[in-house]
């Protein structure tokens, strides 16, 4: 790693207080997901218990079993898998192009394409909802994954064009012209080079693009009525009855649907990020 | 090949496709869009039969979203792209008019034959007002629903007191059980306060008991006095302890929960608490009785109707055959079916007495002089905006932001601006 | 800018080789242009344009499904009645007060997030990972479980307080409250948006750097402020950017936790324009207000392009 800066921080490198900072990121980002983790192992008389408990008196896997056996979760997160790892794909690939034209190319209308690409993002969803729909079935793309993909790839476009062109902007140019002299082609340069070194935004905006996509709901709800091609977030709300809110069921969904997909990418950050950047030339 | 030979051939060729596609003609594929609350898998029994009475008809059910909103989302957003997949819908009972009004469903007048008044006399005449627009059947009820009050029996007997018939009576019960157990945690009486769609009916209930109608025939007519009485009567529950502070947190799920782990005396709910009350987790099992919701000082015991109806899509691709299934769907028999395997109320008086529907489900017989009470929810094609008035008037009076005054004042101002 | 001596080396490993192909690989600039930007302006136009077009449309016209009437053009008349209409007024003020909340307050804690997140622990994927599960979390859901946290029986919260002493406070019988608690939650969901990307920036600035500050004699707190927030600037403004914009289009944690209560007190143009869409069906006002929305963030974009063109 490049930039842990310990020299900047000498005097937080005392590990009583490394420690305490820790605990506080720890205790404020996982919170509510131990939160979660704990009513998935309770009963549903225990969570309107006063005074109300945190750790569970008498845990049970059987809201465990139930999320299993009451919806068909394994095939929710299989649909949610695919279509974010499609779309992350898909977008990561449009925009390291995009950005490169903008980040390197003397773009007369740069300004403008750049305020085109964000404007494409202020649009509420909910009132793009019917055209796209007629869309969809225009070409036949209802119930199917690409419908999907592709609304969810222009969903993160604007954000992981813009992260990847202020990334690219920071390198200097001298290290592609060093690639092409070597006999690389611009493009070459640009995923030899370029992309590697940028490694911490590409893979902030795949995990940007990959949790948009992974949370959607109006248009999954709405495009893939299909159960077999249900989402994981429409999927979800499917454990609720019309009155009835069974938090214990649905919190073992989603400690299911969320934990692995979150310790999957934090292991692959790790091996990515570190592994791009350990051979580079900053630092 | 010769001449004749090519003829026969082109011949047994053209007969063949005319039969085939003859009876292929003949197959009809309904599409029905059901909401998976609703047991979907006895439905799934009486399509069965229906299929099997009509060979030449395949139905396949679709589900999507589980509450009534998501459905209606879903379905909006299919209807308004004039999509032509489903043929019957299975809609929330305040849906129909607005479904008429944008043109997404198929009336049923000419198929109920000349008299469709009469055959809608059939069903509890509250289905007739909810599903009739401008003198059109634009949806039939495919099964009742209504808002009990459910109380606690053992209670009530403990101390001698009666079901209450005036909601001063139900005061005046809650205060006495309340004093006498000294238990914090027992509430006087739970409803929904929440700004959900239950919170229009809080609303309702006083209102029509006092005789109003807020909507008739489609025009508004605001009793600004009775408003203010209907949310005054509810805040002084809350101001007298009858019921808890945060009121307006609770929605109809809360109610049923706290109602059975046992710390509730009196709640407003509807018809599906009373199975949960008697199962297995329950704490209150044997030790509920129904009754109808209190009236009024001087008034009439009103109950809000629910339940669900069919409709057929206008896009449909099947309109007669969807019709005609939808008749089928509507009618008593499988009225008793639903009521005999799936617990579903009736939409027709005389099988809350049925002797095979009280064999099976034995509290439909006390549910019955409920459910008669119950009136239909404003119907009006702008609905929804009404709704969205009603129940955050209702939240804001509960929570204490508004008084009833204001409230009433605020809510007849926009009232007028959609009902004009 | 593509000097002549740059062209030149950039075509100088062709020299021998005449591929057809090469052209594709070793483009002119504008013809490379053209190439990078086609997939992105393709998806754009067909997933964007044509929707978009149609709101637009829309918003001129007097579309309201349940009315019964087929549509009729209506020229500015949705616009008129939004001037009008009181919610209007009461959603696009919360949802201004909204974006000036929570935008500062998540950048303030994902900027502190991603500094401590970037302090060398031996053990990193604790922190790595508490900074992403508030992201991977589903927006809706987020919003139904600070409900359930802020809920005055049953929710930590009050717990929290009632064990300090203090009485528990009804939050959502109160505008203030329930504003403060929905605040709250957004903060705590999007400054972990802001410290992933903040921290990506973080890990690029070379190491270097801070050394020969170091040696120079700039104390922590300078080279803080003469280093680290500099290099960081165009990370926190992509960050802002978007972040902005999805303030102004706030809906699902509001929704979940308040349906907009009490009353409308809490209630966003965002979910006001859901519920006039889906709702209430009524299309064209909807599309006017989508329409307001789009100019509202458009000016706001303005803004920080601003910003990043006046960085050079």
């Amino acid at each position: 790693m490049n930039a842990e800066a310990p020299a900047q921080h000498s005097f937080l490198s005392g590990t009583p207080l490394r420690i305490l900072v820790g605990l506080i990121l720890v205790v404020n980002g996982m919170f509510p997901a131990l939160w979660i983790l704990f009513t998935s192992l309770k009963t549903e008389a225990e969570l309107t218990a006063k005074p109300i408990t945190w750790l569970p008196h008498a845990p049970t896997i059987a809201n465990y079993l139930r999320a299993f056996t009451d919806q068909p979760l394994l095939l929710f997160l299989f649909n949610s898998f695919m279509v974010a790892i499609l779309s992350t794909a898909l977008t990561l690939f449009i925009s390291v192009l995009a950005a490169y034209a903008l980040a390197r190319l003397q773009l007369r209308a740069r300004d403008l394409i750049l305020s085109a690409i964000i404007a494409v993002s202020t649009f509420p969803l909910v009132s793009l909802l019917v055209p796209l729909f007629e869309i969809m079935r225009a070409l036949n793309l209802l119930n199917t994954w690409v419908a999907l993909i592709l609304p969810y790839t222009v969903l993160s476009l604007p954000v992981c064009t813009l992260i990847l062109v202020s990334f690219f902007e920071g390198i200097p140019r001298d290290l592609e012209n060093s690639a092409m002299i070597d006999g690389c082609t611009r493009i070459g340069a640009l995923f030899k080079v370029v992309v590697p070194l940028s490694a911490p935004g590409v893979f902030t905006a795949g995990i940007l693009a990959f949790v948009n996509a992974w949370d959607e709901f109006l248009l999954a709800l709405s495009f893939n009525s299909n159960p077999m091609l249900r989402t994981l977030p429409v999927g979800i709300t499917l454990y609720q009855g019309e009155f009835a809110f069974p938090w214990p069921v649905i919190s073992a969904a989603l400690v299911v649907g969320i934990v692995p997909v979150a310790v999957l990418i934090v292991i692959f950050q790790e091996r990515v990020v570190s592994g791009l950047t350990s051979g580079g030339i900053k630092g | 090949m010769s001449k004749s030979t090519t003829r026969i051939w082109l011949l047994a060729g053209a007969v063949f496709s005319l039969t085939a596609s003859a009876a292929m003609a003949q197959q009809t594929n309904l599409r029905v869009f059901v909401s998976s609350q609703h047991r979907p898998d006895v439905w799934r029994k009486a399509f069965d039969m229906y299929e099997a009475k009509n060979p030449n008809v395949k139905v396949t059910i679709e589900t999507g979203g589980n509450t009534s909103e998501s459905q209606a989302q879903y379905l909006n957003t299919v209807m308004t792209a004039k999509d032509t997949s489903l043929d019957v819908m299975i809609l929330d009972v305040i849906r129909p008019a607005q479904y008429a009004a944008a043109g997404w469903t198929v009336p049923f007048n000419d198929v109920l034959g000349s008299d469709a008044e009469a055959a809608m006399k059939r069903y509890l005449p509250a289905y007739a007002e909810a599903n009739t627009v401008d003198n059109k059947v634009v949806a039939l009820p495919a099964f009742a629903d209504a808002m009990f009050l459910y109380y606690r029996k053992d209670l009530l007997e403990k101390h001698g007191v009666k079901p209450p018939t005036t909601w001063e009576e139900l005061t005046a019960a809650a205060r006495k059980v309340m004093d006498a157990e000294k238990d914090p945690n027992l509430q006087g009486l739970s409803f929904q306060g929440k700004a959900i769609e239950g919170a229009v009916c809080t609303f309702l209930l006083p209102y029509w008991s006092m005789g109003k109608n807020l909507v008739s025939n489609g025009k508004l007519s605001f009793d600004k006095d009775a408003a203010v009485k209907s949310f005054k009567l509810w805040k002084d529950f809350v101001d007298q302890g009858v019921a808890k502070k945060n009121i307006a947190e609770v929605a109809t799920d809360d109610t049923r929960k706290e109602f059975q782990a046992g710390n509730v005396l009196f709640a407003v709910n509807w018809s599906y608490a009373w199975g949960q009350f008697q199962g297995g987790e329950s704490a209150v099992k044997e030790k509920v009785g129904v009754v109808k919701l209190p009236a009024v000082a001087g008034g009439q015991p009103a109950s809000c109707l629910g339940g669900w109806e069919w409709g057929v899509s206008a896009y449909s691709n099947n309109k007669t055959e969807a019709q005609k299934f939808v008749q089928y769907l509507s009618s008593p028999e499988t009225s008793e079916f639903m009521a005999i395997n799936a617990a579903l109320l009736p939409a027709f008086a005389d099988k809350y007495t049925d002797a095979d529907v009280t064999k099976a489900v034995p509290w439909f017989a006390e549910a019955k002089p409920v459910v008669e009470t119950a009136k239909a929810r404003p119907v009006t094609p702008r609905y929804n905006e009404v709704s969205e008035i009603i129940r955050t008037s209702v939240n804001a009076v509960l929570a204490g932001t508004t008084t009833p005054e204001q409230a009433a004042d605020q809510m007849e101002g926009r009232l007028r601006r959609v009902l004009r | 800018m593509a000097t002549a001596s740059e062209t030149s080396m950039a075509t100088a490993p062709n020299e021998g080789a005449t591929k057809w192909w090469t052209r594709f690989l070793d483009p002119s600039e504008r013809t490379l242009a053209v190439l990078l930007l086609a997939p992105a302006a393709l998806l754009l136009a067909l997933i964007i344009v044509y929707p978009v077009w149609r709101l637009v449309w829309t918003s001129f016209q007097n579309l309201s499904l349940t009315s019964g009437v087929p549509a009729e053009f209506a020229g500015l008349e949705n616009y008129r009645l939004m001037i009008d209409d009181p919610v209007f007024w009461e959603t696009t003020w919360n949802t201004i007060l909204i974006t000036l909340i929570t935008v500062p307050g998540a950048l303030v804690v994902g900027l502190a997030m991603a500094l401590m997140a970037n302090l060398p622990f031996r053990t990193k994927w604790p922190v790595r990972l508490s900074l992403l599960i508030p992201w991977a979390l589903p927006l809706s859901f987020a919003g139904l479980i600070f409900a359930w946290f802020f809920h005055s029986e049953y929710g930590v919260v009050n717990d929290v307080l009632r064990r300090f002493g203090f009485e528990g406070v009804i939050w959502f019988n109160s505008a203030n409250w329930a504003f403060a608690a929905i605040c709250l939650t957004i903060i705590w969901k999007t400054s972990s948006f802001m410290a992933l990307i903040i921290l990506a920036g973080l890990q690029t600035i070379p190491r270097s750097l801070y050394e020969a500050a170091e040696v120079d004699g700039a104390g922590r707190l300078r080279q803080f402020f003469e280093i680290t927030l500099p290099l960081l600037k165009p990370a926190i403004v992509v960050a802002l950017i978007f972040r902005t914009i999805t303030a102004l289009q706030t809906f699902d944690i509001p929704f979940t936790m308040t349906r907009g209560g009490p009353g409308t007190s809490t209630s966003t143009l965002a979910m006001y324009i859901h519920q006039n869409t889906v709702d209430f069906l009524d299309l064209g006002y909807g599309s006017a207000l989508a329409v307001v929305m789009f100019a509202l963030s458009m000016c706001v974009t303005a803004v920080y392009l601003r910003m990043i063109r006046a960085k050079g």
